[in-house]
């Protein structure tokens, strides 16, 4: 693996059922970059994630994280990996039974050493940078889908991990919140030098932070390179996708037959 | 012919598929030096599935110990043998309804509860994001309810024994007017430390294991959605009835003695 690139994909496989997910998929990540992984719904970018963190094995293919392939790696070698990367969920994860606090100083608690004063000033330093000082004492049950989503950035952000993936980080975030997460984002990663992997819809918000753009489909990249490069791209896929389009060679429906036909076959029973 | 010793052959594989899981769960979550956090997680777990079934093992254990004292006086009465209520009491709660109503009260309370707390936590994904921050969900959440369950079922069998005699005491000798001494002097000659409390203890030891085993792996292994959770839960507290009741027969004909 050349050392410039924190990930590095090749060849991947992955089938769930008779539904091949990935398709000899490519794929590089450079390190202490910013990179964004687009594509419609359904496509497995989040599956992508999962299989980056070791969580899904694939059928075939190799997956270098940091050196380590995650492939064949040990559960334990899978752990240590962990510890130096924050993940971002789509549902945010918060534990349900612990305080906004107690969520982001889980991590710190897990894996360091640091007496409790000192964590407590790092929780309210992560919970500042999201905006959420003042909820350090709220439940989860207690905050609203946005809120929940930035306390989880706080907690995925706590030990300051090499390694950023945001499964959807702008989901649910009034305007204001939208750009102070997304300047978050393009902070930690020029301030750590971390490399970050931000899996999103919101093209405006996504492209207007990412150096490099990778688009997937059909379990294949279809298109990659910098945000400016992709929006007048040869394809009319990515042109599509990346301009928002209805109409295009991406359907927007879920195969199925004709419509008409559809009914017709309904209604005569 | 052929279909169904498929099918046989079917259900074989996922049987001994989920037993692999299992056994790997198990093996995974119990391995390891515990730490000073570990017992600490084990403490809160002993309080959620011991402390808060105090409650329904003393009141069903009160029940159970007066109904059974009132059945044996009613007949051990027209024999003239009513202080034999004590020796008869202890002897069916101590070898077999001690042991297995008390594993039967628990997989209905705690296992199922385990059992829903784990599927929720899988299906918010909570298992998933403790993992991707290099915390393995067996060690921190599997393990302590683990060790709980095994540590807390049978000290409430032998809570629920003790409540069960007393309430067959108050029923035979309050309320019948029995005689104290006979009662509990019948009862002192005839227990046997091992072979009666021992070998209850040990058959609570075998359902403790059984039970939580079961509720942890139904969890873990839930389908991620309200529907599997709820079946999970469901087959938490049938498969461990099932379950009880079987090893009880198979405990009790390999430690009692022989049979033929």
């Amino acid at each position: 693996m050349a050392d410039d690139n924190f990930i590095e994909i090749r060849g991947l496989r992955l089938r769930f059922g008779r539904r091949v997910v990935f398709d000899d998929l490519n794929m590089s990540v450079p390190r202490g970059k910013l990179t964004a992984l687009m594509g419609p719904s359904g496509t497995g970018k989040t599956t992508l994630l999962k299989v980056i963190g070791g969580q899904v094995r694939p059928d075939a293919g190799s997956v270098l994280v940091d050196g380590v392939d995650v492939c064949s790696a040990s559960r334990a070698e899978l752990f240590e990996l962990r510890k130096n990367i924050g993940m971002l969920f789509q549902s945010s994860a918060l534990f349900t039974d612990m305080s906004v606090a107690e969520n982001v100083a889980f991590p710190l608690r897990a894996h360091t050493r640091l007496p409790e004063d000192s964590i407590a000033d790092l929780v309210l330093m992560k919970l500042n940078a999201v905006g959420l000082r003042g909820a350090r004492d709220l439940m989860p049950n207690q905050l609203s889908g946005g809120m929940a989503r930035r306390v989880a950035l706080a907690r995925a952000i706590a030990l300051d991990p090499s390694l950023l993936m945001y499964d959807e980080p702008f989901t649910g975030q009034d305007p204001i919140a939208m750009g102070v997460v997304q300047q978050l984002i393009k902070r930690l990663n020029h301030a750590l030098g971390a490399t970050s992997l931000v899996v999103s819809h919101d093209i405006h918000e996504t492209v207007a932070i990412a150096e490099q753009i990778y688009v997937i489909s059909d379990g294949k990249v279809i298109g990659q390179g910098p945000p400016d490069h992709l929006r007048t791209h040869d394809s009319a896929r990515i042109r599509q996708f990346m301009n928002g389009q209805p109409d295009g060679p991406v359907p927007f429906h879920y195969p199925a037959d004709d419509l008409h036909f559809d009914v017709l076959r309904e209604t005569s029973g | 012919m052929i279909g169904y010793l498929r099918a046989t052959g079917e259900r074989a594989l996922v049987f001994f598929g989920h037993l692999g899981r299992a056994s790997l769960m198990w093996g995974n979550a119990l391995s390891g030096i515990p730490r000073w956090n570990d017992l600490l997680l084990l403490v809160k777990q002993i309080y959620n599935i011991g402390v808060l079934s105090l409650v329904i093992i003393v009141l069903s254990a009160f029940s159970i110990g007066a109904v059974i004292s009132l059945q044996f006086h009613t007949q051990l009465a027209k024999f003239g043998a009513e202080d034999a209520v004590g020796v008869g009491l202890a002897m069916v709660l101590l070898r077999e309804l001690g042991p297995v109503v008390t594993a039967l009260l628990f997989a209905g309370r705690a296992g199922s509860a385990i059992t829903a707390e784990i599927g929720l936590m899988k299906s918010t994904e909570q298992l998933s994001s403790m993992e991707m921050m290099g915390v393995d969900p067996l060690r921190r959440i599997v393990a302590p309810r683990l060790w709980a369950g095994m540590f807390c079922l049978p000290l409430l069998t032998a809570i629920f024994n003790v409540v069960a005699i007393y309430g067959g005491m108050v029923v035979a000798v309050e309320w019948l007017g029995g005689d104290p001494g006979g009662f509990w002097i019948g009862m002192q000659d005839a227990v046997e430390v091992w072979e009666d409390i021992g070998k209850g203890m040990v058959k609570s030891v075998v359902f403790a294991v059984v039970v939580t085993w079961i509720a942890v792996y139904q969890g873990y292994d839930t389908v991620p959605t309200a529907e599997g959770i709820g079946l999970s839960t469901t087959r938490t507290v049938v498969l461990s009835s099932v379950m009880i009741l079987a090893m009880d027969f198979l405990l009790t004909l390999s430690m009692y003695g022989d049979f033929r």
